[in-house]
């Protein structure tokens, strides 16, 4: 599935979705024929259209602590550091679910029960970066970014990603979108991608006779900007006119499935809603955020457990209405960092380093906590003697959805400087 | 208008290499992401680059560009003294230029550096009418209900930022406040009494001053978890940012070990009651410390406050120090990629005064420096203070124009994590549809309870005379022929009336040379 392409190959799909792209990008874009030098060779894989995945990237933003999340309640190392904040074993009234005998989701994260049992859900522990960095904002840009301890690259890996692989709709206005108010850096660098905060009201107001020709303005005013912002505008313009086309409001969710009024929910929705209407979105990064417990954690019945509540029971509704019915969609979600193993004086836990990550997605191996030895909770076990080691890079799992479930070969462009190691994540 | 070099698209006649490339399908698919990347200046001054097709892919051809954009001036931009309005102002009004103008590229730097010297009674009259929150102290605020509070000091910031005569002065409180950010929905009442008495008390005094007065703030202490911070368990929250966001930058020097070091450094330092801040010698940690190659006597009781303070001391008399707050004010005033020359020239000036802000600030704001200067682009809440000063409407709340500013993605005290809202254009860029939805319903505003453009000058000549008006009023004289071209067109289009007026007040406000400063 990685050989290579050339213009004339004898790939017929390719060829013609190359041309209308083309055609397509040209009609909108002949200012924006501005083709740079620094793209390097890329691989079209033969098979990326039709059963290619959506990817729906979820960022816990905060340093989210892996071991309240996914809890090791068969370290008993875990118990000894954690005297107020240590979730009860299984068949406790306040314990945790039960996984795989050694691990268990504490009672905020059973929304994702359903999917964890039918093999969905894969977690993966002790993972994060390799590199050591316990700064919000160093390791979030370095984790989105996809490449650490670059000062000077600016796009993100799910930005590579799109911007190396032909779009799934070749005449989408729309590839991707960042639920957000402005775009994450995850995604810097895609094409035809937006933030959107709010996808259900995304229109230029005013008086409804004169928007078109208000919009006009814009679009011809634009269209002599200057980079960033004349593709950003032009964008703009086309999903406006895109996003009218999408009753929001009229959505039905399947399977009975309940998205929470959080933000997080909310977004998680408008997201099941552009994908059931094929509007050719292929990436929606979301944000949820409360993870940096620095005091007061409470994971069993507080402010962390309704941080965790709020993100698997939308995940979870996610799960039903989108995944469970079928549709080619993987999630992940990440962190920048976990939390130090010992809980500090404020019953909360400062930053640390090895984390959990989850996919979930009928494409994923998942059922099953995935470690690649646990490196234990002893002191002599963590890193830098407070901190759950990062044994599994978060971008061996990235890395092997893109290439298996994104159908994008170009592993050397999406996650520059790094060899992964793929560890069968996929089916 | 400048115009943008495109780089020529590679030959298409480029010989297929072993590899068997599929570049040039590529570019069609990453022409847009691409020009998202490259800066104006960086692609008008890379050297065509002729890689062989056969030569391998390396990490080296990986995009290598700076993590800001830099855009040149409009051509229409002429006089250096308009560019320093634009600059030293939250956005240019007839009677600035008429200023700047009389006094001179200098004489103007100069009178906005001064600016206890500016009268802006009117404005805090206004703000106290209208905002009476803002006035009280933590005492009374504790009690004061957390959603007005927080509609009271959004409102107020945007207000004073649009219509203080102290323009530089509001330039740099806005900087400030994202360089000490804190969040609202962590602090509450207490980021009041901060923005007072930290911020807007040193804005243009001394950087010492003012990380001094950050560090005894119960507000930055809440928001930081330093209160929770004791000698059993030190929590290192602040001890880290105030390093690595307030003082020597990320890359100043400091390791995980100075972290956990100056976090017991500062344990007990805390605040009690309403906000007050005070030191706590029972839960300070007495044992000795090296911080930063310093090493700091521990010591209990009262002086235990001390090994604080002498640290303090150290991080605003640091290299580092000086080279980061220089750095981010030459991008914040000059230029988002400022030379090392000019850091260093900065840094200088930080070093000779002891941090004195109104002295970078002369630098940094010379009059060679400026008028080289590529633009920059404004964010919502600049861009919002630009449009209110420009339309100039009768003002009785802001609850609107509050509303708005979040739906631009910033909602001013309310960005979660220490490192304040981004100055980037990439940032802020792809959200331009609320911006045009902000400039038209401001233009639309015609109400006596919230806010009133008033369009009767514009109406009172012809539709040539209202673009002249617009021209004057949002552009300093300086309006884009473009821009000019396009709102005459459309005015032309329509019956001249207050409904297409308005209209067109909107286009200007959303129009791309607008967006920039």
């Amino acid at each position: 599935m990685d050989e290579t392409h050339e213009d004339d190959c004898g790939c017929q799909e390719y060829n013609e979705l190359s041309r209308r792209q083309f055609v397509g990008a040209a009609a909108g874009l002949s200012a924006a024929a501005i083709f740079p030098a620094w793209l390097p060779k890329v691989v079209m894989a033969k098979n990326f259209a039709s059963t290619r995945d959506i990817i729906v990237s979820v960022f816990m933003r905060g340093g989210a602590d892996g071991l309240s999340l996914c809890v090791p309640y068969g370290d008993a190392n875990y118990y000894t550091s954690r005297s107020t904040i240590a979730i009860p074993r299984p068949g406790d009234a306040k314990g945790g679910v039960n996984l795989d005998g050694f691990f268990m989701f504490p009672q905020a994260m059973a929304g994702l029960m359903p999917a964890f049992t039918l093999k969905d859900l894969l977690v993966v522990h002790a993972t994060g970066q390799l590199n050591v960095n316990r700064s919000h904002f160093d390791a979030q840009r370095f984790m989105e970014v996809g490449k650490p301890v670059d000062p000077n690259l600016v796009t993100g890996w799910l930005g590579r990603h799109l911007a190396s692989i032909p779009p799934l709709k070749p005449d989408a206005p729309l590839r991707a979108l960042g639920v957000a108010g402005g775009l994450q850096k995850t995604l810097v660098g895609a094409p035809k991608t937006l933030p959107i905060a709010d996808p259900t009201n995304y229109t230029i107001g005013g008086a409804a006779a004169t928007q078109a020709q208000r919009l006009g303005f814009m679009q011809s005013d634009y269209a002599v900007a200057d980079e960033p912002l004349k593709s950003a505008a032009l964008d703009a313009t086309n999903t406006v006119n895109l996003l009218k086309t999408v009753n929001f409001a009229g959505y039905k969710t399947q399977n009975g499935a309940v998205y929470p009024s959080s933000s997080f929910g909310k977004a998680l929705r408008s997201v099941a809603v552009l994908i059931k209407n094929d509007v050719g979105i292929e990436a929606a990064q979301v944000d949820v955020g409360g993870w940096d417990t620095h005091s007061a954690q409470d994971p069993i019945a507080g402010s962390m457990f309704r941080t965790m509540q709020d993100f698997s029971n939308s995940l979870a509704a996610f799960y039903a209405d989108v995944i469970a019915t079928g549709y080619n969609v993987t999630v992940v979600a990440v962190s920048e960092f976990g939390r130090n193993v010992r809980e500090n004086g404020s019953a909360g836990t400062d930053h640390g380093r090895g984390t959990v990550m989850f996919s979930m997605g009928k494409g994923i191996a998942g059922g099953r906590v995935l470690t690649k030895n646990w490196p234990g909770l002893a002191k002599e076990q963590q890193e830098a003697g407070q901190d759950l080691k990062v044994t599994v890079d978060y971008k061996d799992i990235l890395a092997e959805i893109v290439q298996n479930r994104l159908g994008n070969p170009n592993l050397g462009f999406v996650f520059p400087t790094w060899t992964p190691t793929m560890l069968g994540v996929t089916r | 208008m400048r115009t943008m070099t495109s780089e020529p698209h590679e030959p298409s006649n480029v010989p297929a290499d072993t590899e068997r490339s599929s570049r040039r399908s590529f570019v069609f698919f990453g022409a847009l992401a691409a020009t998202a990347l490259l800066p104006g200046r960086a692609r008008a001054q890379r050297p065509t680059r002729a890689r062989r097709p056969s030569e391998p892919v390396s990490t080296d051809e990986f995009p290598m560009v700076h993590p800001n954009e830099s855009v040149a001036a409009f051509a229409e931009w002429g006089t250096s003294t308009s560019r320093l309005v634009r600059r030293a102002t939250m956005g240019v009004t007839p009677a600035e230029i008429a200023r700047a103008t009389q006094l001179g590229y200098q004489g103007y730097l100069n009178y906005q550096l001064n600016h206890t010297r500016i009268n802006d009674d009117a404005v805090e009259a206004v703000v106290a009418a209208k905002w009476p929150l803002m006035s009280q102290t933590s005492d009374l605020l504790f009690a004061a209900d957390s959603g007005l509070l927080r509609s009271q000091l959004q409102e107020s910031t945007i207000y004073r930022a649009a219509f203080s005569q102290r323009q530089l002065y509001q330039r740099m409180v806005e900087f400030w406040s994202d360089h000490f950010n804190q969040d609202y929905d962590k602090v509450g009442y207490l980021l009041v009494a901060d923005l007072r008495d930290v911020i807007r008390a040193n804005a243009l005094g001394k950087f010492p001053t003012l990380l001094k007065a950050s560090a005894h703030s119960a507000s930055m202490m809440l928001y930081l978890d330093q209160q929770t911070s004791r000698n059993t368990a030190p929590n290192q929250n602040y001890a880290r940012e105030i390093m690595e966001l307030h003082t020597l930058g990320v890359d100043g020097g400091y390791t995980q070990n100075d972290v956990a070091e100056l976090s017991r450094v500062l344990t007990g330092w805390t605040f009690t009651g309403k906000g007050q801040f005070v030191f706590n010698p029972a839960i300070h940690d007495t044992g000795n410390k090296t911080v930063l190659g310093v090493s700091v006597t521990g010591t209990a009781g009262a002086a235990g406050i001390n090994e604080g303070e002498q640290m303090l001391d150290v991080l605003v008399n640091h290299p580092s120090t000086a080279r980061f707050i220089a750095t981010k004010m030459l991008k914040w005033l000059l230029d988002p990629n400022p030379t090392d020359a000019q850091v260093t020239t900065v840094a200088s000036v930080y070093k000779a005064t002891g941090g004195d802000i109104k002295s970078m600030i002369r630098v940094i704001l010379n009059d060679s420096w400026l008028p080289a200067a590529p633009m920059k682009f404004k964010r919502p809440f600049h861009f919002t203070a630009s449009s209110l000063r420009s339309a100039n409407p009768t003002v009785t709340t802001m609850a609107t124009i509050n509303a708005q500013l979040a739906n631009m993605g910033h909602p001013i005290f309310s960005w979660d994590t220490p490192d304040g809202f981004p100055d980037k254009v990439e940032y802020w860029a792809g959200n331009i549809v609320p911006r045009w939805n902000y400039a038209n319903a401001l233009a639309n505003l015609n109400s006596a309870t919230t806010l009133a453009v008033d369009t009767k000058p514009y109406l009172a000549g012809s539709p040539a005379a209202a673009v002249d008006m617009v021209d004057l009023n949002f552009f300093g004289g300086e309006m884009p022929a473009v821009t000019r071209t396009a709102l005459l067109t459309y005015i032309g289009a329509g019956t001249f009336n207050d409904a297409r007026v308005r209209e067109m007040l909107g286009l200007a406000i959303g129009a791309n040379a607008y967006q920039w400063y």
